[in-house]
C-alpha cells in the first residue's frame, strides 16, 4: 500500500504526472507535475481554461491514455504500468464515460447501446444483462424508451443514454467531460440531478467543465492552469439541481 | 462464441444499412463464385453425358479409323499425303482380326455415310450405318420390332434395312413399316427391323435418325466402294483393352504388308483413351473457366478491402467509443474481419444460388445437363472466406491500431 494513500477510502492518486506531446518540433507540455487525490463518493469538478491540461488529465484518468512520468493509482493499482489489454479491462470495468457530444451508436437502440460495455467484459450472463440494463435505465429514467434509436431522442435522453451506458458495468468512478455543454439549462441541470442523486447513491463522479455554475454542484473544484493543480476550492452548499429546477420553467419529463 | 456472434450480428446491421453498397461490393465474389461453380457444373455434366454416350455404344470397344492421326495434326502437307490412306481399312482385316486376335470377342465393320430415304412420295435424309451382323451386339444396335439383317444376308448382299424412330415418324407416320419398300438413293431395299430409340447424344444429334444396312450392300450397290470407314472390336475384358489394342495393330500392320519403317495407315483408339480426351478437353475447360474465376474474385476481394478501408475511417468514432468503454484491440480486429468475411460469405452464397439457377434454366432449355455437385460449392465457400480473410485484415488492422482520443475526436 502506498504510504500517500493513507485513508483505505482513496479512490484516485495522481502522484507528479507529466505528459508531453510532440507535434512536429514543437513540444506541448500538457502536465508538468500535477497531484490528486480523490477520495471514494466525492463529487469533484475540474475546472480550467483550455489548454490546462484538463483534457489530458481526463485520458489519463480515463485510462485512455497513460503519463510520460508520475504515478497513477487507480483503487490501489498502479495504472500507468498497464498495457494496452489491461488498460481496456480497466475502462471496461471501473470507469464510465459521459461525453459531451454523447458518442452514442447512431444506428443502435437505447439498449444495445447501454448494453455495448457488456460486450466486452467477461462477466455476466445474458440473464444478468438484461438486469443490468433495465436497472440502469431506471435510475436515469428511460423506461419505455429501450426501442429508441439516438436519432430518435432529444439531447437531454441522449445523454442520459450515455449515463446508463457508464452505469451499466457499477463502475468504481464517472468521468463527465462537459456533459451539458451540448444541452440548454433546464436539460444541462437534470443531467446535473441525475448525477446528483447518482453521488447521493454513492458513485464517485469526476466532472469536467468550464462553467462555474455546473462546476459548483460538485462537493469539491479543481483549478488546473498550465498543467499543474492550481488551487481547489471545497464547495460547502453545492447547488441542489432538483431545487434549481424547481425555479426554472416547468420542462416536459419528470425525473424520477 | 457469444462475441462472434455479436460481431455476426454487427456485421449484419453494418451490411443492411448499406444494402447497395453492400451488394455492389460483393459483386466480384457473386460473379466469380457463380462463374467457377457453374463452369464447373457444366463441366461435370458435359464430362457426364460424353461418357454415358461413349459407354452407349457399347463396352470395351477399340475403334479402327483409316489414316494416320498423329501425322494428320503436324500438317497440311502430311494430310494430303495421308489422303491415299482413306481407303487403307478393308472388310478383310475385321475377318483377319477375327480369326487372328486372341483378346477381341468380335468385331465389325462400318461404312458411314448420309443417304436420302423415300417412301412412296415422302422422303427424308439419314445417317446410313452399314455393317455386319455382328453389330447388333457390338455396336448396341438393339431392335425393338422386327429383326436384325443376318450373316447371310450380309453374304448375299441383300437388300434389307433397320430403321430408326425418326425415319420411322417422318416417312410411315402411324404406318408399320416392317415388310415395307424404301428407297435409298432410289435403290429398293426392304424394312426388317425398328432400331430401339436411343435419343439425341451430347453434340444434340439425333442417333435415332438412322438407318443400318449390311455392309456389302452399302458398299457395292449403293456406294460403289470396296474399302470401309470403320472397325469396330470388343475386347474380352475391359481390363485388356490396351493389349488388346496392341495385338489389332499387329494384326493389320501385318495384313497391310507394313515395314518395320512404316508409319500405321490407320489408327487405333480404344474407349478408354477417347473418355481420357474427353476427361483432359473437360479438364482443360474447368482449368481455363476457373482461372478466369478466380481472377474475378481476386478482382472483388480488392473491392471488399477497399470497402472496408472506407467503412474503418467513416466508423472511426464507433470504434473510439468501442473502446472507450473497454474493447480491446483484438475485439475490434475481430469485429472488422467478421465483417469483412461475413461480406464475401454472402458474396459466395449469392453467387451458388446464380449458378444454381444458371444450371436450372441451362437443363431446361440447352442441350447441357450440368450437374451441380458439393465439390465447386464447398470449394466456393471456402474460396470466398478465404478472400474475406485475406482482404479484410488489413482494414481490420487499421482499425484496431486507432488510437482512442483521436478516433473519440474524430469528426
Amino acid at each position: 500500500m502506498e504510504e500517500n494513500c493513507k485513508d483505505n477510502n482513496c479512490i484516485i492518486e495522481i502522484i507528479d504526472i507529466t505528459k508531453i506531446y510532440r507535434i512536429g518540433k514543437i513540444e506541448v507540455k500538457a502536465l508538468r507535475g500535477a497531484n490528486l487525490k480523490i477520495s471514494g463518493g466525492e463529487f469533484v469538478a475540474i475546472m480550467g481554461p483550455s489548454g490546462s491540461g484538463k483534457s489530458t488529465l481526463m485520458n489519463i484518468i480515463g485510462c485512455l491514455d497513460t503519463p510520460d512520468s508520475g504515478k497513477f493509482f487507480l483503487e490501489n493499482i498502479d495504472v500507468s504500468k498497464l498495457n494496452d489489454n489491461q488498460l481496456a479491462e480497466i475502462r471496461n470495468k471501473k470507469i464510465g464515460f459521459v461525453f459531451q457530444t454523447f458518442n452514442l451508436l447512431s444506428r443502435s437502440d437505447t439498449v444495445r447501446n447501454v448494453e455495448l460495455p457488456l460486450i466486452y467484459s467477461a462477466r455476466g450472463a445474458a440473464g444478468n444483462r438484461k438486469t443490468k440494463i433495465f436497472d440502469s435505465l431506471k435510475s436515469v429514467g428511460l423506461i419505455g424508451w429501450e426501442k429508441h434509436k439516438p436519432s430518435e431522442l432529444s439531447g437531454g435522453q441522449r445523454q442520459r443514454v450515455a449515463i446508463a451506458r457508464a452505469l451499466v458495468n457499477d463502475p468504481a468512478i464517472i468521468l463527465a467531460d462537459e456533459p451539458t455543454g451540448n444541452l440548454d439549462s433546464v436539460t444541462g441541470e437534470e443531467i446535473m440531478a441525475i448525477f446528483q442523486k447518482l453521488n447521493r447513491e454513492g458513485k464517485t463522479i469526476l466532472l469536467v467543465t468550464h462553467e462555474l455554475d455546473i462546476a459548483r454542484h460538485a462537493n469539491r473544484i479543481i483549478y488546473l492552469r498550465d498543467g499543474k493543480i492550481f488551487r481547489e476550492e471545497k464547495i460547502d452548499m453545492p447547488i441542489n439541481a432538483l431545487e434549481m429546477l424547481e425555479k426554472m420553467p416547468k420542462l416536459e419529463d419528470k425525473l424520477n | 462464441m457469444r462475441r462472434l456472434f455479436e460481431s455476426i450480428k454487427i456485421a449484419f446491421q453494418s451490411l443492411v444499412s448499406n444494402k447497395l453498397r453492400a451488394f455492389l461490393t460483393m459483386l466480384g465474389i457473386i460473379i466469380g463464385v457463380g462463374a467457377v461453380v457453374a463452369m464447373m457444373s457444366i463441366g461435370t455434366g458435359a464430362q457426364e453425358s460424353v461418357i454415358n454416350s461413349v459407354q452407349d455404344i457399347g463396352s470395351n470397344l477399340i475403334i479402327v479409323t483409316p489414316g494416320n492421326r498423329q501425322e494428320q495434326q503436324q500438317g497440311f502437307k502430311q494430310m494430303l499425303e495421308d489422303d491415299r490412306d482413306k481407303e487403307a481399312l478393308k472388310v478383310e482385316d475385321v475377318k483377319m482380326i477375327e480369326k487372328e486376335a486372341k483378346l477381341i470377342k468380335g468385331a465389325a465393320p462400318a461404312v458411314l455415310s448420309s443417304s436420302i430415304i423415300t417412301y412412296l412420295n415422302k422422303n427424308t435424309r439419314a445417317s446410313v450405318y452399314a455393317s455386319s451382323e455382328k453389330a447388333e451386339y457390338i455396336y448396341n444396335f438393339e431392335i425393338e420390332q422386327g429383326q436384325f439383317y443376318t450373316a447371310s444376308d450380309v453374304q448375299n448382299s441383300a437388300n434389307v434395312a433397320v430403321i430408326g424412330r425418326t425415319v420411322i415418324n417422318k416417312l410411315f407416320g402411324k404406318i408399320d413399316p416392317i415388310g415395307k419398300i424404301i428407297k435409298v438413293d432410289g435403290k429398293n431395299f426392304t424394312v426388317i427391323g425398328i432400331i430401339k430409340s436411343k435419343g439425341t447424344d451430347q453434340f444434340g444429334n439425333d442417333q435415332d435418325n438412322s438407318i443400318s444396312m449390311p455392309i456389302t450392300t452399302a458398299q457395292h450397290k449403293l456406294y460403289g466402294i470396296d474399302y470401309i470407314n470403320m472397325i469396330i472390336a470388343q475386347s474380352t475384358s475391359e481390363n485388356n483393352m490396351n493389349q488388346a489394342s496392341n495385338e489389332v495393330e499387329r494384326i493389320l500392320r501385318r495384313a497391310h504388308n507394313l515395314r518395320t519403317d512404316e508409319k500405321n495407315d490407320f489408327t487405333v483408339q480404344n474407349q478408354t483413351q477417347l473418355l481420357d480426351i474427353v476427361g483432359t478437353i473437360t479438364n482443360i475447360f474447368t482449368i481455363t473457366i476457373s482461372s478466369i474465376a478466380g481472377i474475378s474474385l481476386l478482382v472483388g476481394g480488392i473491392g471488399i478491402m477497399n470497402i472496408m478501408l472506407v467503412s474503418v475511417t467513416e466508423r472511426t468514432r464507433e470504434i473510439g467509443i468501442r473502446k472507450a468503454v473497454g474493447a480491446k484491440n483484438k475485439d475490434i480486429l475481430f469485429q472488422f474481419l467478421v465483417e469483412s468475411v461475413v461480406l464475401s460469405i454472402t458474396g459466395g452464397i449469392l453467387g451458388i444460388l446464380f449458378a444454381v439457377a444458371v444450371s436450372i434454366i441451362l437443363n431446361r432449355f440447352t442441350i447441357l445437363k450440368p450437374t451441380i455437385s458439393a465439390f465447386p460449392i464447398i470449394l466456393a465457400i471456402t474460396f470466398s472466406t478465404m478472400v474475406g480473410l485475406f482482404f479484410g485484415i488489413y482494414p481490420a488492422m487499421r482499425a484496431a491500431r486507432l488510437n482512442p482520443i483521436a478516433a473519440l475526436r474524430y469528426e
